[in-house]
């Protein structure tokens, strides 16, 4: 695989230099939240702390430049969500954009939902690359002509120009949640879309602002009763009545919109038995699923808690079908992770187009590829010192004590302030978006490999 | 035994999540705070179901803790866990303690019963009822001879003793281990526990908790202990300002002071949700309430209580509140 990187959009470093400086700064807004591919992967969208959002654009092939093989450029920065005070809770509600999701494109537009944690918005994203020339009563600058001049009359014409990017706000969609909203999810009617947060998710018109409809209410009636939040939740590829959603206890609910206006009672409850040998303080936060993603095909479900990736099949709830250890040394170190926060970390999951390998975060930088035909797994690293444009990337791996091989790391050596979060895959072919932190890492692979 | 200790951590560490979780940007996120109240459940459950009388002592200054040990183990666990020490123990708190109240210490959990909120932890014993009654009850009996002081010596008359009371009783909230952020945390909880009666709130601080400072040594000696803001719990809770100051003296006497804090703190924070409160006919509307405007930091319409509203609601619905 070959790498490009893109810079930092602090807009204060080079390539060249490493980028946790920042941090210690205190910029954090650049830090990264969310990633997304459009459904062709021409595009790619993140969204930041600090509210904005940069869509990337895939340059086409070019036969003149075989170097630049497709590579991703900015297209367009806009600013998505600003901080927000809600007076009467007095409460700051934070700009960081939680989830970017794309909207099948209808027309020459490209059309996005973004959401914070009260607020989704839509965003129409038009390009300009014409201009009309040769008005009558003004001249190019917009001044009015002095009338006298003017001998004969012309009919303006549409020229060429620089292309220019728009971006509109169409619809705000807000005040619908009283929590605060983990996931976003367009429905394959193109009409609607859900909105969850930790114990409601609502289905809205993409055209109707002011209404939305409560599918979904987990809240007890008393709060000292509350076992378990939403975390994550989807709406199934194809069929646009079916919606999953995952809980903090670790379970998987599929839902049929159809059985009933309010889908509090599940069709299907995806759920392992907990392995008791395994239980300590923390077993409850490390089943806690992060995220859920449906397969392209719709029949599998890919889930993430914090140690492993499942993979479920939608006719068995008793069990996953297949699971992956993500960084299972982290287990013994449970209790520090909890005292520095990180078991609270929430890793998300891809799967590749062809639902043939999996795709998610660790710490230090790295991320984890499983092919399930093969059973074998990866360790790469998104950093800049190991990759550099174009150089293929190397398998890492952790050691857990045993013999070490030479370029191993040590499980005391990880560095847990690098975490890798957000991830994205492309719908067909093999380009992956790594948010790392602020820094986006985009790699490509030219040829069809096999997992090494 | 490694256990308690690391359950006694746990619980120190989830606390000072839990305050943290107060002053973050962009609200309180219930997610988090319900996966911390859950580890702290089940430190809380390890913490107080594994019989260690040890432990017990390790709540006390040092040199008294050995001596007592054999005849607390004598006791048996349960007993030396629930009964309160022999009345030769108690001769071995410093002095300050004044005399006549230690007979009546055996009792002091039932006059706190009768007692009209007088304690947290005296309220808690009504509210838990049969939650892991016998452990919790006997907590509050190693707070024992501190809540007497007030119980019999009054707000301001005893002395240098007394103030430990209801301190003690709120005490928890203000000591945790040693961590000057959760420390903080004091003047939240004192804000409004303190809506008992002013009379339950002795003016500030003779170093009382001398006794409970393992730095002192056995007691901290006859003497009072002077240590200036010896607790964060002393401060009048207008001052949340001096916590630092008290939270840097405090800070250097963990494990005594906390023992017993901790296990009141995790009574009011920890056990379901919420913080364990039973539904008590006017505290449990109180509590959901309370609750609400916790993590989700108060739907609309709901904010926190004066003072004068929070002194009709039980201490536990005030604690849950604050949180």
């Amino acid at each position: 695989m070959h790498c490009s990187v893109k810079e930092c959009q602090c807009g204060l470093c080079d390539l060249s230099e490493p980028h946790s400086s920042h941090l210690i700064n205190g910029n954090t807004a650049d830090i990264i939240s969310t990633v997304e591919f459009n459904h062709t992967g021409e595009l790619l969208a993140t969204g930041d702390k600090g509210g904005r959002v940069v869509i990337f654009q895939r340059e086409p092939e070019s036969k003149n430049a075989p170097h630049s093989q497709g590579e991703y450029d900015v297209y367009s920065t806009f600013q998505s969500h600003e901080p927000e005070f809600d007076y009467l809770k007095s409460l700051e509600i934070e700009e960081k954009i939680n989830k970017i999701k794309w909207l099948p494109q209808q027309n020459a537009a490209h059309s996005l939902l973004s959401t914070n944690d009260k607020t989704i918005k839509l965003w129409k994203i038009t390009e300009r690359d014409k201009r009309p020339e040769g008005y009558n009563l003004k001249d190019e600058e917009g001044k009015l002509k002095d009338l006298s001049t003017v001998t004969s009359l012309q009919v303006p014409v549409l020229k060429p120009m620089d292309l220019m990017v728009e971006v509109s706000p169409r619809r705000v969609f807000a005040n619908g949640h009283t929590y605060h909203i983990n996931s976003i999810s367009v429905n394959s009617d193109c009409e609607t879309y859900m909105s969850a947060d930790d114990l409601r998710i609502n289905l809205w018109h993409l055209a109707i602002t002011d209404r939305s409809f409560n599918i979904v209410d987990i809240k007890p009636a008393n709060m000292e009763d509350l076992t378990e939040v939403i975390t994550a939740s989807e709406f199934h590829p194809h069929h646009c009545n079916l919606f999953v959603y995952s809980s903090s206890k670790g379970s998987l609910r599929l839902c049929d919109m159809r059985a009933a206006a309010l889908c509090d009672k599940h069709s299907k409850l995806f759920e392992e038995p907990e392995d008791p040998s395994n239980r300590s303080f923390f077993s409850e936060i490390i089943s806690s699923v992060s995220d859920v993603k449906f397969s392209h095909s719709g029949r599998y479900m890919l889930t993430r808690d914090y140690l492993t990736v499942k993979v479920w099949d939608l006719n068995m709830e008793a069990r996953p079908i297949e699971t992956y250890q993500v960084h299972d040394y982290l287990r013994s170190k449970l209790c520090s992770l909890y005292e520095n926060d990180c078991i609270f970390d929430k890793f998300e999951c891809a799967w590749n187009g062809s639902d043939s390998v999996i795709m998610t975060g660790a710490y230090n930088n790295f991320f984890r590829m499983f092919d399930r035909n093969t059973k074998r797994d990866v360790t790469l690293e998104a950093s800049r010192e190991s990759s550099k444009p174009r150089a293929v990337l190397k398998p890492r791996r952790v050691c857990v004590g045993g013999k070490r091989r030479r370029d191993d790391i040590s499980v005391d050596s990880l560095d847990f302030t690098k975490k890798i979060l957000h991830t994205a895959w492309h719908p067909a072919e093999n380009i992956i978006a790594i948010a790392a932190t602020n820094n986006l890492y985009i790699f490509q692979d030219k040829v069809n490999s096999d997992m090494h | 035994m490694e256990f308690k200790l690391e359950a006694h951590r746990i619980v120190s560490i989830s606390l000072g999540k839990i305050y943290n979780s107060r002053v973050q940007r962009g609200g309180i996120k219930l997610h988090k705070n319900l996966l911390v109240s859950l580890v702290l459940r089940s430190a809380r459950q390890v913490y107080l179901s594994d019989p260690c009388p040890g432990l017990y002592l390790a709540g006390h200054p040092g040199a008294p803790a050995a001596p007592q040990q054999p005849e607390e183990s004598a006791a048996g666990p349960p007993a030396g866990w629930g009964e309160p020490p022999p009345p030769a123990s108690r001769a071995a708190w410093p002095e300050p303690e004044p005399q006549p109240e230690r007979p009546a210490v055996p009792e002091v959990p039932r006059a706190g019963d009768a007692e009209p909120a007088a304690t947290v932890t005296a309220a808690g014993d009504t509210l838990q009822g049969g939650e892991a009654e016998a452990p919790e009850a006997a907590w509050r009996r190693v707070e024992g001879p501190r809540e007497t002081a007030v119980g019999a010596g009054g707000p301001a008359g005893v002395s240098g003793v007394c103030p430990e009371g209801p301190e003690a009783a709120r005490g928890p909230c203000g000591c945790p281990a040693g961590d000057e952020d959760k420390l903080s945390a004091a003047p939240r909880v004192d804000r409004c526990l303190a809506s008992r009666p002013a009379a339950a709130e002795p003016p500030a601080s003779p170093p009382v908790c001398a006794r409970k400072r393992g730095a002192a040594g056995v007691g901290g000696g006859p003497a009072d202990c002077p240590a200036p803001g010896s607790t964060p719990l002393k401060k009048p809770r207008q001052n949340s300002e001096e916590q630092p100051g008290g939270a840097a003296a405090a800070a250097e006497e963990e494990e005594e002071m906390e023992t017993g804090n901790v296990a009141n703190l995790i009574s009011i924070f920890g056990s379901s949700f919420s913080g364990l409160l039973r539904k008590s006919p006017g505290g449990g509307r109180e509590e959901a309430e309370g609750e609400e405007s916790g993590p989700e930091a108060a739907e609309p319409g709901q904010i926190c209580c004066d003072k004068p509203v929070l002194r009709d609601i039980n201490p536990w619905s005030t604690a849950i509140v604050a949180f």
